[in-house]
């Protein structure tokens, strides 16, 4: 059974007279590395925002069909108990660190589901030696940057053990080199720890090379979601107006004779293996 | 032609902050009219330190600036502002009044314009942004890439002779970049010069002439982008990664296809590879 | 005058006994001395009392902090004694100097608890003394956020001067329109930031029905003992000294001439 699924699901925000959601069907299985791609307006956040229960609870608005996490309901499930099985790192990982300690801020989660010190101090070890934060335990937020933020942010969600993470554009305001590090980290614990993460990104050329698969988001409804390779070949990728890899935009220039690929490349790699054939 | 006076020139500047951190260390450059220019470098570099400098917002401890020839330390920030206009990354940090036509109001105010001059200068603005729709709707009501615009649009029709651009590509889509890319094309042929601090290494290969790299607070490299973004060294230490079409260059010179050097853009590139395969498939 | 003096409240790391204690210590302490210093009206006591703090300022480092904040009161200072020399008749010079003494003593407390209290414990103190946990979260979250916003303020303030915006105007009400276009984005960028944080609050479970642990916890050892008694022995002992005000020796209620 699909860990998340939409059934149906609409929603509208108070207020507003547009769907922001419209009629989403998705299933979303554990094992997965997904990127979410749409433009900026297409419903990127407000799909994020159902994947544990903010909307429709925390988020007033009118909705039709329903999205269930592990066969509960998000309607009526709290929040804090979907939780334990969806974490979300948002936009801005200023507004997420809460205490005033890096130790004290990965523990936050943990102490408010009643879990014991004593496994807390584990989690907490465990989960620092992954995120490689081991240096700023004792630090403020004021007093570390934009990638350590991050990697709080995602280090005090990983220790809920969710077995599905979202992150909203992770790399926003980091340097290109922290922005591959980080998401190289994020692969290799989905691999490691085999939950899926599903991140929304506007910045495609690092992250579509780690990818499994990719859900397509355009006016608030689902136009695609299938493996990576079948969606980056389809005409609903080409059309949409969102940054593509610039591979893929150098072998979509050319010539039609030109198209010397099956697949159209998206990796350097990919794109060296075609043309070996012509050398 | 001989080299006019530069229109900024900034001569060995120094810049800490209370808490003792050196932000900038012995600043020295030279902008021309006209000139199309990124500012990168690591977080923490200077990069925003460095363009407060331009209009007063942040006065260096040594060193000076002149703009246009004239040196700026005696100047406030309002008089600076009109010649040096700054957009910042979030708009949200400006919008307050209650129309999107007030805000504009708000941008003109110590211009000394009359009151016709503002209305006319509103209209080319709105319709030039494509924010026509919006002039009497409140500005929290626009979405993130139209907000953006309007903080754009509030420094434009001040019409300063240096636009500076802090991320302004940051969270936008490819319609938006275009958009973006367009305009600045515009002022250009205006005869303005553009200033833009990023972190968006492709936009800048492809569409930005020169570039100002800064780590630790120097310059570590001021120069033609197409030289700066391919050396190996200076993108490692100012956390960059070298742009997509360079590794691929890169990759294809290992297997045996030789680029030439200048060419080095998506476009030139596509042209590069049909005319290669053209030939290559013809043989065959 | 008025920013610099907020310093001598704010947190400061370090590595000394009285840091070490355990906030409620500190909490008493400076409620102890509140109280000491508003028993008495006389210059000789107020002063005893004062001179009482320096061993607590120099035992937690706090010598450079503390002389801030007093140079700060400066011009208060001045004040009251023009006012109460003025207008007083019956000794107003040294009435004055004893209300000078006084509010440093109370200034002084207050300012040593802040300075040496982490806010995290701030809000375990609280919780300590029966508060909800909602109310002491609520209150470290608000210090935790202090920083930003001020941060958040200075972008506002040049986003806004990069317009044209003009910070001096002449005019109590020009000067009070002028502010409009610092608050408004800041209050809407408070607000925006409080649903930010909400929404991650929540997704970490705040508000779940089960009881809450707390991985870090403050516990009183001996030294904090130590340090209670010692406040208390002070505090019963002025008491005493107050009450039996009959057999204080003269020079205790000696006053200036004034």
């Amino acid at each position: 059974m699909a860990f998340i699924r939409f059934n149906n699901f609409s929603f509208r925000y108070k207020g507003n007279d547009e769907y922001a959601l419209e009629n989403i069907n998705l299933e979303i299985d554990e094992n997965k590395f997904i990127l979410l791609a749409g433009e900026t307006g297409s419903g990127k956040t407000s799909l994020i925002r159902c994947m544990n229960g903010l909307i429709p609870q925390f988020y007033a608005g009118f909705y039709k069909g329903s999205v269930e996490i592990a066969g509960k309901n998000t309607i009526d499930t709290p929040i804090s108990d979907l939780s334990t099985a969806i974490g979300i790192v948002f936009q801005n990982p200023e507004n997420q660190l809460v205490a005033m300690n890096v130790e004290r801020e990965i523990a936050f989660g943990m102490e408010n589901l009643g879990i014991e010190p004593v496994e807390i101090k584990k989690r907490i070890r465990e989960v620092v030696k992954i995120t490689e934060i081991e240096e700023i335990l004792d630090k403020a937020p004021f007093e570390i940057s934009g990638g350590e933020k991050q990697r709080v942010a995602i280090a005090s969600v990983l220790v809920l053990d969710p077995k599905i993470i979202i992150l909203d554009e992770p790399t926003a305001n980091l340097d290109p080199f922290f922005a591959k590090k980080i998401l190289t980290m994020l692969k290799k614990i989905q691999e490691t720890k085999k939950i899926s993460i599903i991140i929304s990104e506007h910045r495609m050329d690092l992250l579509v090379l780690l990818v499994d698969d990719i859900i397509l988001i355009h006016n608030g409804k689902i136009l695609a979601f299938d493996k990576k390779d079948i969606v980056i070949n389809s005409e609903i990728f080409r059309n949409l107006n969102i940054n593509k890899p610039k591979i893929y935009s150098l072998f979509r220039g050319l010539d039609k004779k030109n198209q010397v690929y099956d697949k159209i490349p998206i990796s350097i790699e990919d794109a060296l293996n075609v043309l070996k054939k012509y050398t | 032609m001989e080299a006019v006076n530069p229109l900024i020139l900034i001569d060995e500047i120094e810049f800490s902050y209370p808490n003792n951190t050196f932000a900038l260390r012995n600043i020295s450059l030279k902008v021309n009219k006209g000139e199309l220019i990124s500012i990168m470098g690591q977080n923490g570099a200077g990069k925003t330190t460095l363009i407060r400098t331009l209009n007063g917002l942040i006065r260096p401890s040594t060193g000076s600036i002149y703009i246009k020839g004239e040196k700026i330390d005696s100047k406030s920030v309002a008089e600076l502002s009109k010649i040096v206009g700054i957009i910042f990354q979030n708009p949200m940090h400006q919008l307050f009044s209650n129309t999107i036509e007030e805000e504009l109001k708000f941008s003109m105010k110590n211009l000394d314009l009359s009151k016709e001059e503002i209305k006319q200068k509103i209209d080319v603005i709105l319709n030039k942004f494509n924010l026509e729709k919006y002039r009497d709707r409140s500005p929290f009501n626009l979405s993130g890439g139209e907000a953006k615009k309007l903080a754009i649009a509030s420094i434009i029709c001040r019409d300063p002779e240096i636009i500076i651009f802090d991320e302004p590509t940051l969270g936008q889509d490819a319609k938006e970049i275009d958009f973006f890319l367009e305009l600045i094309h515009n002022e250009i042929e205006k005869g303005k010069t553009i200033v833009m601090v990023t972190h968006n290494i492709e936009f800048t290969f492809e569409n930005i002439p020169r570039i100002i790299l800064m780590a630790n607070g120097k310059i570590i490299a001021d120069g033609p982008t197409e030289k700066v973004l391919t050396n190996e060294f200076l993108v490692k230490k100012s956390s960059l990664i070298l742009p997509q079409i360079q590794q691929f260059k890169q990759g294809l010179k290992e297997i045996g296809i030789k680029v030439p050097n200048e060419i080095f853009k998506l476009n030139d590139m596509i042209m590069f590879l049909n005319n290669y395969l053209k030939i290559k498939l013809s043989k065959e | 005058m008025s920013l610099e003096f907020l310093n001598a409240f704010k947190f400061l790391r370090k590595d000394t006994i009285i840091h070490r204690l355990d906030p409620r210590v500190k909490l008493i302490f400076a409620i102890v001395y509140t109280i000491n210093a508003l028993m008495f009206t006389e210059m000789i006591p107020l002063f005893l009392i004062f001179l009482s703090l320096i061993p607590f300022i120099l035992l937690g480092k706090l010598v450079k902090q503390w002389i801030k904040s007093i140079r700060s009161l400066a011009f208060l200072f001045i004040f009251i004694i023009v006012i109460n020399t003025l207008f007083i008749t019956n000794n107003g010079f040294s009435f004055s100097i004893a209300m000078i003494i006084r509010i440093s003593i109370m200034i002084s407390a207050f300012s040593i608890f802040f300075l040496t209290v982490d806010p995290n414990d701030l809000a375990l103190s609280l919780i300590s003394m029966k508060i909800p946990y909602e109310f002491a979260f609520s209150f470290s979250l608000a210090f935790r956020f202090v920083p930003t916003i001020a941060n958040e303020a200075q972008n506002i303030i040049d986003s806004q001067q990069s317009r044209g915006y003009e910070m001096q105007k002449k005019g109590i009400i020009n000067q009070i329109k002028n502010l409009f276009p610092l608050l408004v984005p800041l209050i809407i960028s408070s607000i925006k930031r409080a649903f930010n944080v909400a929404e991650a609050l929540e997704s970490r479970a705040f508000g779940s029905k089960k009881e809450r642990t707390f991985y870090f916890s403050i516990h009183y050892t001996k030294t904090d003992w130590i340090f209670t008694f010692i406040l208390c022995f002070i505090l019963l002992g002025l008491i005493f000294i107050r009450f039996q005000i009959i057999i204080m020796p003269e020079w205790f209620k000696w006053s200036l001439p004034l």
